[in-house]
């Protein structure tokens, strides 16, 4: 009687063990990002952000490990792109990919992605054409139209009629520029002038001195971020500031730059969809963590919540389908969803899989002798105009 | 006006030109050893000023403190890695200064992260000096006043001084110049160490045109070998006239017509080679 007792009850046991080990298992998720280099700050936030994720969520869903691979695409270089890609997928078999910092390097891996039917998180790649190269891809950063066409909205507000455009010389400086433009235009605006600046120029005085004698309203710049970027707001501040021309910009005056362009920036708005100070607990429990986790000049950027929000993506995706999740699942998913993400509210299109986010207009100022950007409207749940223009 | 400010802008464009390579005509042109390292040597100086202004020093004492530094630094590089390449051809000078210079971005990007490291000038060279014509930074002002001094500093030293002859001797012929009694190794310690003191010093003072990220050492490599190989190796008055041709031909271009940036600089490196090939002024021991 004892015996079959005995017997009975390992044999539930041993039941109930093998169904957990069959359902506790290891998901992994590929990301590739920019670990060296000279835009190894992309990825160092990337992973930074993905950690503050993992600390706050657990390493688990539903006792499913999330076991994250990173890879380094390195810089713009699709070719390396498409190979750490390919490893991902075929020797380390990830069931989820997220990533790209680069257009270029996300658009070389579409045929491949596609194919492997790996549902794709973009986490940057801001150029707005390329989601309709993925059939199994959402993004949660932004395009570069949605967060250039606020500005030139607010510019005409301000009476702003006449303008000079100097970008970067690079695709992402175009499209930027090229969106810019045509907002401003639609309202009425001129554009006197549209320079591209070579991304290796060090001396950005002479454009802006030929800036000065063009006599613009104001100024509308973009550029890859660090060295060239910093460059082109402290030429700005020392040589057109004091003759009243104004600097209209997106992702120039971001908080992690402020201390290297200095107060010369105090003053100027900017359109963009994070606001580093924004006081949602979820950006409130960010900074807390990634400044307890890296140390105490650890600020977030467009890379850490973009980052974080994929990871939100990806956590919810094994929730509800398991660890086996498939491409059409997740997608399904993912398209429309609503949630909170420390930059504010969020939702993924159910049309094309881009972002629809609020767009702040920020302006910089000094708090506890910090220079930060601080709200001063919102452009609510904008959606990518480009794909507006375009539709499918 | 326009003219006058195109003019000061380039001249001081010129002089953070010949700032940052003059040490590279030292080590380079006048010791003849392929160094690739310099932005190296420049990078860690900068770091170097950056910090210990951040723990409070001055502009001045943090630039003189990470000069001696490097300095320092340099000389036991040269003692421990150049030496044994001076015989060695251009080929291993090559690939080992390239090398070290990698290990500097890995090591600095490891210390300080990749973002880039504040260097604020002093406030009396922020703000805007009147000129009559128009208010132009003091900061510009600073620069051509610096890069000329160095080039009188310079000249003195090496054209003017029994140290500078001893040098010119010792790279030219040292085994004759050792029969005559001169140190040749201790000669090139202290110049090498005198070449990555020029180093920092330029990266330190030109860092508001050239900011320092870990990348400093590659992404500015270019112009420094620019520089030094249009104004001939191994004379630093060439380098200080090719310096001042680009930057003011260079900042005119730009001025004129931006739709040829990316043409004007590379474009008369260029023509200024092929008219001559050894440089602007080839150093007369150079044959």
């Amino acid at each position: 009687m004892a015996a079959a007792w005995v017997r009975a009850t390992v044999g539930v046991l041993a039941g109930v063990m093998a169904t957990t080990a069959a359902s506790a298992d290891t998901v992994k998720v590929g990301v590739i990002g920019t670990f060296s280099g000279p835009f190894a700050r992309w990825g160092q936030q990337f992973q930074q952000a993905i950690e503050v994720y993992q600390k706050q969520h657990g390493k688990s869903v539903n006792g499913n490990d999330i076991e994250v691979i990173y890879r380094d695409e390195g810089g713009p270089d699709p070719v390396r792109s498409k190979q750490i890609t390919q490893q991902l997928i075929t020797r380390d078999r990830v069931n989820i990919l997220a990533g790209y910092t680069f257009t270029p390097n996300v658009v070389a891996v579409s045929d491949l992605v596609n194919e492997a039917k790996i549902p794709l998180v973009m986490l940057n790649t801001p150029t707005a054409a390329i989601i309709r190269k993925f059939s199994y891809a959402v993004r949660v950063s932004h395009t570069l139209p949605e967060v250039a066409e606020p500005i030139a909205a607010w510019g005409l507000e301000q009476g702003i009629r006449r303008v000079v455009t100097a970008v970067s010389d690079y695709t992402p400086g175009y499209d930027s520029e090229t969106a810019f433009i045509q907002k401003f235009k639609e309202g009425g605006g001129e554009i006197i002038e549209s320079i591209h600046i070579p991304l290796a120029t060090t001396d950005f005085s002479p454009f802006f001195e030929r800036i000065l004698q063009l006599k613009p309203d104001a100024l509308y710049i973009f550029g890859p971020g660090g060295p060239p970027t910093v460059g082109m707001v402290n030429t700005w501040s020392a040589r057109l500031k004091p003759a009243g021309i104004r600097l209209l910009c997106t992702s120039e005056t971001m908080e992690i730059d402020l201390p290297q362009i200095g107060k010369g920036a105090l003053g100027v708005v900017s359109s963009f969809h994070y606001t580093e100070t924004v006081d949602n607990p979820l950006n409130v429990a960010l900074r807390k963590d990634l400044v307890a986790m890296f140390g105490p000049n650890t600020v977030p950027d467009l890379a850490s919540v973009q980052a974080y929000d994929g990871m939100e993506l990806i956590y919810r995706a094994v929730a509800k389908f398991g660890p086996k999740v498939t491409a059409d699942e997740a997608v399904s998913l993912w398209k429309g969803l609503a949630f909170d993400s420390p930059r504010g509210p969020m939702q993924i299109d159910p049309k094309d899989g881009n972002m629809i986010q609020n767009v702040y207009l920020r302006r910089v100022e000094e708090h506890d002798g910090k220079l930060v950007n601080i709200n001063i409207a919102t452009f609510p749940m904008v959606r990518d105009p480009w794909a507006i223009k375009n539709p499918q | 006006m326009a003219f006058l400010t195109i003019l000061l802008d380039g001249i001081a464009y010129g002089m953070v030109l010949f700032i940052i390579s003059v040490g590279l005509t030292v080590t380079m042109g006048l010791m003849r050893v392929v160094n690739l390292a310099h932005g190296a040597f420049a990078m860690v100086g900068g770091y170097t000023a950056s910090v210990l202004m951040a723990k409070g020093l001055p502009f001045a004492a943090a630039t003189a403190l990470a000069v001696v530094g490097v300095a320092v630094l340099g000389a036991l590089v040269e003692l421990t890695i150049y030496r044994p390449l001076y015989r060695k051809g251009e080929l291993p000078q090559s690939l080992m200064t390239f090398g070290f210079t990698f290990v500097a971005i890995a090591t600095l990007t490891s210390l300080f992260g990749s973002g880039m490291q504040r260097l604020p000038i002093p406030p009396a060279l922020d703000g805007l000096v009147d000129l009559g014509f128009r208010a132009y930074p003091a900061y510009r002002l600073f620069l051509i006043a610096v890069g000329l001094a160095l080039m009188a500093l310079l000249w003195l030293a090496v054209d003017g001084t029994l140290i500078g002859a001893r040098l010119r001797a010792a790279v030219d012929h040292p085994r004759m110049s050792q029969a005559v009694g001169v140190n040749v190794n201790l000669l090139f310690t202290l110049t090498f160490a005198s070449g990555c003191a020029l180093a920092a010093f330029g990266a330190v003072i030109g860092a508001q045109l050239l900011p320092l990220d870990p990348y400093y050492a590659l992404r500015y490599l270019v112009l420094f070998l620019v520089v030094v190989g249009v104004g001939g190796l191994g004379n630093f008055k060439g380098s200080f006239a090719a310096a001042l041709v680009l930057g003011v031909i260079e900042t005119a271009g730009k001025y004129l017509i931006p739709g040829l940036a990316p043409y004007v600089f590379y474009g008369l490196v260029l023509a200024l080679l092929l008219w001559k090939p050894a440089g602007l002024m080839p150093a007369r021991s150079a044959a």
